[in-house]
């Protein structure tokens, strides 16, 4: 029989691609695993807070671009915060923002990052209603010191 | 309903069970029975070569408080108890098991019931809201209706944590429970419950140290149950209801005082049927993409999960569904 997973630190299966994912954090880097390190895909389970697993949508969430965290200093540069990835709910078309995890993968993150850039309008608008700051072809730079230590 | 029994000499009501002992009330006096070796053999063959001694060393009681039995008195003012007249209805959960891998059985809590009054405290011990659910659906699958009680109102008062209780309550509310908040301190909420257990036969089941006998004590004063204050380390109950035992009302009816209890598993449901025991999923069962055979896990088109994301179920209780599903 199958069992309620309601352990927020059980590794798992990624619905989207298949493979492995283990959640220890001395791999991740992260204290909860949210996504897949390899496609990227999240689910949609959490509703309040993270690691609530009280969503019942359950829907597949994809990578579709990047944001940086607000600091809570208000007086720090906006640069300055972490680099986080948007994903967005395939089933209700929820967006949530979420930590990049040690392991992902950055060349997917790179592709995640230029897809947005390309259809760009669409996901600037759903972005702007939940007040996410897209980031764009300003923040290249930005982007590649952080996912590689220089700019490429 | 009155308690009463219908043959004076030989027809009484199971009214205290403590080991191998029941105290049994006929329309004059209560009569402490034992459990006659026929009655233990017929009800648990395999097992029968015991005696009513022993009765305690076993899995299957048959005889539960507010059961109505047939009994024998003897000389000495004792009884024997030989028969137990068919039951209107009960609550029984899965035993706890003694070890990993060891078998549950059935465990009758009572017998003849008209309403489960499952008894949480605001705090000190906090409410586990999943813990609720498996009563009510136990309520539910034995279709015996439920009233919810919540002690201890006066550590919340303007709190932070009465506003989160507050949005529980009205969780269950909304699906139509009805929710007594109560203080046995200042007697709050205490003529309510009174009057929503007259003339019923109710069963109190909760954790320990929740208030249970506390309760007791403030809706008929003079009773004198014991009570204790939960361990301030632990901050849990510390055991003090030990026995079962079925206290008759001055105004009709009567409240069933129970042991607190850290487990309370579902027995003889199946995990597909667990679905129809919360009411507020009742009107969707069937309007799944996969009608009867949807799972209401990760099914497409699912019309319960529909209704959670819609905010028409409460996410809390289709979490406890979930669960509840998992453990069976």
């Amino acid at each position: 029989m199958r069992t309620y997973n309601n352990n927020i630190n059980a590794d798992f299966i990624c619905k989207h691609c298949g493979n492995y994912v283990s959640a220890l954090t001395a791999v991740s880097g992260v204290v909860n695993r949210n996504h897949c390190p390899y496609c990227l895909h999240s689910r949609h389970v959490d509703l309040f807070k993270a690691g609530d697993r009280l969503c019942a949508c359950k829907g597949l969430m994809a990578p579709v671009g990047l944001t940086l965290k607000q600091s809570r200093d208000k007086y720090a540069a906006e640069s300055q915060g972490e680099l986080m990835l948007i994903h967005h709910c395939t089933e209700c078309g929820v967006l949530s923002i979420n930590r990049i995890a040690a392991d992902d993968d950055p060349a997917r993150l790179m592709e995640v990052f230029e897809s947005c850039l390309k259809e760009k309008t669409r996901l600037q608008d759903l972005c702007k209603c939940e007040g996410i700051r897209l980031l764009n072809t300003d923040d290249l730079y930005l982007v590649e010191t952080r996912l590689y230590g220089i700019a490429v | 309903m009155q308690i009463k029994a219908t043959d004076a000499k030989c027809i009484g009501v199971v009214y205290k069970k403590t080991l191998g002992l029941y105290d049994v009330h006929d329309s004059e006096m209560t009569i402490p029975c034992s459990l006659s070796s026929k009655l233990w053999k017929d009800f648990n063959p395999e097992n029968g070569k015991g005696n009513s001694q022993d009765i305690a060393e076993k899995h299957m009681d048959p005889v539960a408080v507010g059961d109505r039995v047939r009994f024998t008195k003897s000389g000495d003012s004792s009884g024997v108890i030989w028969g137990v007249l068919p039951r209107k209805n009960y609550l029984a959960r899965a035993s706890a098991k003694p070890m990993p891998g060891a078998h549950a059985f059935e465990q009758v809590i009572a017998a003849n019931l008209d309403q489960v009054v499952p008894v949480f405290a605001a705090a000190n011990p906090e409410p586990k809201w999943h813990l609720l659910d498996r009563y009510l659906v136990t309520a539910e699958s034995y279709d015996i209706p439920s009233v919810i009680v919540i002690t201890k109102m006066d550590l919340v008062k303007g709190t932070r944590v009465e506003a989160d209780l507050m949005k529980a309550v009205q969780r269950y509310r909304q699906i139509g429970y009805p929710v007594i908040l109560t203080s046995a301190i200042e007697h709050e909420g205490v003529d309510a419950l009174h009057k929503a257990l007259t003339g019923r036969i109710s069963v109190l089941v909760g954790k320990s140290g929740v208030g249970k006998s506390t309760l007791l004590n403030a809706l008929e004063p003079g009773l004198g149950v014991r009570v204790q204050a939960v361990n301030r380390s632990t901050g849990k109950g510390r055991h003090t209801t030990t026995h079962l035992e079925m206290f008759p009302m001055k105004v009709g009816g009567a409240l069933i005082d129970t042991p607190g209890v850290r487990e309370f598993g579902l027995w003889g449901l199946a995990p597909d049927d667990i679905a129809y025991f919360f009411p507020e999923m009742r009107p969707y069962l069937g309007n799944c993409r996969f009608g009867l055979s949807c799972r209401h896990d990760e099914e497409p088109g699912c019309a319960i999960r529909q209704a959670v994301v819609d905010g028409e179920i409460s996410p809390y209780r289709y979490q406890s569904y979930m669960r509840l599903k998992a453990d069976l």
